[in-house]
């Protein structure tokens, strides 16, 4: 296993067997020790002593169910905090498969016009590590998906998987994400919060390319308990309702969720005005599915974003003359700009995706923007072809395309407006908190700003946290959204995807089987105890980090017009007080 | 005589006959006063085992295995919302989300406080 660290003054390299310290680490809890460890937290995030890390899970390359992830990481340009945001594609796979169990960009050239892109294939006969560069400058200024063929094409003939970015992150915005290929190979994969893609941008990286020719696969110390756990596994994500092949993701995508938080009044809509968006079932997923079959004659599952992945949640729009428009049209996109901008238009939405994919810009973030430019009176709610005009101008650089390309919370302050759903800057996604009280708190306290996938429940035995607390006193939500973080962040660490959550919560040996897995590639003897602790200190890493960093206990608040204003339809408001949420953290 | 607003996701859409649109279908049904939730379903034909989650007004009543709301009365112009079985809501996301005071009593009886998908019965 190999830490190679690539310094961008001099384009120079550092190939080194895996220190001690971290060789039980990997994805999320690699990422964020080494952050914590090399970066300084005052350092600036677009300045030379800011670094990018990428890390694949204990298991990614390997045959385990849904777990081709890989975690960048870095100081974030959006929050100023420590920031973890990670993707699926075949790039983590492969980079798993080469052993590299963190990739390490450091340094930026002098000349802030430079841009490189990078080839890490592998030495046949010592099966360490290449680099090749190639000057990407031309690749500069163009759309991803008219950039990505042109470097496949450059690389025909060898089995290279892209990183790369976009023009938002050659602008430098706060909202840039760090472009990943699909199994398709197109740039719509995304590790897209935080704008960690301009982390790379600033150090003149415009592409790493995997070529995993001869790569020996991850190393696993217990084959036999790996296969037995990756059985039990797969057998729980074939079988639970949601994940099964034609079962609820695989049907109708993450966008399943549009008519249920709709129903639940928690659907932010209109600049979180109200939770309730009245169109909301002409763009939800069960719309999607219907929709393509009625475009295309037949019915269309989804899709896999990377290899060995069960679940197969991304779905395909398409348009009228049955093209593909765009792959795909996540629940929290399709919400982004949709109810919260009031536009009711699947092909509209679709639009927009795409043009965020081409752009680089992260979907939640630039839809949450547009909310907070349209609540300002930039542009009018529900006006779907002024907001496309408006991300073309975040493409190219345009001023006020720069000012929204700063993220929500900045463009909010620009733009005097009091009700800008963010917290440590990042835009709100797509869970009401007035509504959804539970998820609020984790908005609040996350290490990473308001993140809906900061605290998923992964199984009953993380009730033994609360005691004989109730789940829906303050007490025992708080218990419950720090154990969420928690084990969240040990599936991060894993390299599996968040969505085997919902398979492993109610399939008891799934959930051993995710543990199995683990132990078989490690050697190790973890128990669900240990996972906690691992999931905790991660946690306790990131919060000193972010404490350093200036963003300590009065970050984690949500924005005072949630506790002012309420939502209908139910006229809530959200009533957990500062005390109660000092003590996710006070008490870790 | 009341009016429920009704509205069926996903494959339930099609126990609207012409009404569905693509995915959804809402349709306004007249009961007696009085009616109960299983009153509604068998006015639309709809099996109570083929839906899931289930709100009325916005208050979580039902999700698979456990649909103790058959009995609950509705009102004039209540909105009720039945989703298909392959629809989700995951605790997180659902966590001190309204719900109706009778599901909420038969979810803190389950041993695992309905941090669950699904319920055995």
């Amino acid at each position: 296993m190999w830490f190679l660290r690539i310094n961008m003054k001099d384009r120079t390299h550092q190939l080194t067997e895996v220190p001690e310290k971290y060789k039980k680490l990997a994805g999320r809890s690699l990422t964020s020790n080494l952050i914590a460890d090399e970066v300084p937290p005052l350092a600036h995030p677009l300045g030379p002593n800011n670094k990018l890390v990428f890390s694949p899970g204990f298991v990614t390359g390997t045959s385990a169910p849904s777990s081709s992830r890989i975690s960048v990481g870095g100081k974030s340009p959006l929050t100023g905090g420590i920031k973890e945001s990670n993707a699926g594609t075949p790039w983590a796979w492969k980079l798993g498969r080469m052993r590299i169990k963190a990739l390490i960009v450091e340094g930026q050239p002098e000349d802030k016009g430079e841009f490189w892109g990078l080839v890490i294939g592998l030495d046949k006969e010592t099966g360490q590590p290449t680099l090749e560069w190639f000057d990407a400058t031309e690749f500069t200024g163009q759309d991803a998906y008219d950039v990505y063929p042109m470097v496949f094409k450059k690389f025909e003939g060898r089995r290279v998987s892209v990183c790369g970015i976009g023009m938002a992150s050659e602008h430098a915005y706060g909202n840039a994400g760090v472009i990943f290929e699909d199994m398709s190979q197109n740039p719509s994969r995304f590790a897209g919060r935080g704008g960690l893609g301009s982390v790379m941008g600033s150090k003149g990286l415009k592409f790493i390319l995997l070529d995993d020719a001869g790569a020996p696969g991850v190393e696993i110390a217990d084959k036999e308990l790996f296969d037995e756990g990756r059985k039990k596994l797969a057998a729980a994500l074939n079988e639970h309702a949601i994940t099964k092949p034609k079962g609820g993701l695989n049907t109708y995508g993450t966008a399943v969720l549009v008519n249920i938080l709709n129903e639940a009044g928690g659907l932010p809509t209109r600049n979180f005005s109200r939770g309730r968006f009245e169109n909301a079932a002409k763009i939800a997923g069960e719309a999607i599915f219907d929709g393509v079959k009625e475009r295309l004659g037949e019915e269309r599952y989804n899709h896999a974003c990377s290899p060995g992945c069960i679940i197969r949640c991304s779905n395909t729009w398409y348009r009228k003359d049955k093209s593909e428009h765009v792959s795909c049209v996540e629940y929290e996109s399709d919400w982004a700009f949709g109810a919260n901008l009031e536009i009711d238009d699947l092909d509209t939405i679709s639009e927009l995706v795409k043009l965020c994919n081409g752009y680089g810009l992260d979907t939640i973030e630039t839809g949450v923007t547009l909310g907070v430019a349209m609540e300002a009176g930039v542009l009018p709610f529900g006006d779907g072809e002024a907001a496309i005009e408006m991300v073309h101008k975040m493409g190219k650089g345009e001023p006020i395309g720069r000012i929204l390309g700063s993220g929500t919370g900045t463009a909010g302050k620009i733009l005097g407006v009091v009700r800008t759903p963010a917290v440590k800057g990042q835009g709100m996604p797509a869970y009401e908190p007035r509504a959804v009280k539970g998820i609020g708190i984790t908005y609040a306290t996350s290490t990473m700003g308001a993140d809906h996938t900061a605290g998923y429940t992964i199984a009953p035995e993380i009730l033994a946290v609360m005691d004989d607390l109730d789940p829906l006193s303050k007490e025992g939500k708080i218990a419950l959204s720090r154990a969420f973080q928690a084990t969240t962040a040990f599936i991060d660490t894993s390299g599996h995807c968040l969505f085997i959550a919902f398979a492993i919560l109610d399939i008891a040996s799934g959930y051993q089987g995710m543990i199995d897995e683990v132990n078989g590639v490690l050697g190790t003897k973890w128990t669900a105890d240990d996972i906690l602790e691992l999931g905790t200190e991660v946690l306790r890493v990131e919060r000193k980090f972010n404490e350093a960093a200036g963003i300590g206990k009065q970050a984690d608040r949500i924005p005072e017009f949630m506790h002012t204003e309420p939502l209908p339809p139910h006229n809530v408001v959200f009533e957990i007080d500062e005390e109660t949420l000092d003590k996710v953290y006070g008490e870790l | 005589m009341i009016v429920i607003d009704t509205w069926l996701y996903g494959e339930l859409a099609s126990y609207a006959g012409e009404d569905a649109q693509p995915g959804f279908a809402q349709l306004k049904i007249e009961l007696p006063d009085g009616a109960t939730m299983q009153d509604l379903l068998d006015e639309i034909d709809l099996p109570t085992e083929l839906r899931g989650i289930t709100f009325i007004n916005g208050n979580l009543s039902a999700m698979p295995g456990k649909q103790h709301d058959l009995t609950q009365e509705l009102k004039d112009q209540d909105r009720v919302a039945l989703f298909h079985l392959r629809s989700m809501w995951p605790y997180q996301y659902r966590q001190g989300a309204a719900m109706l005071d009778s599901f909420n009593d038969e979810i803190q009886k389950d041993g695992d406080r309905g941090i669950h998908h699904a319920f055995n019965g």
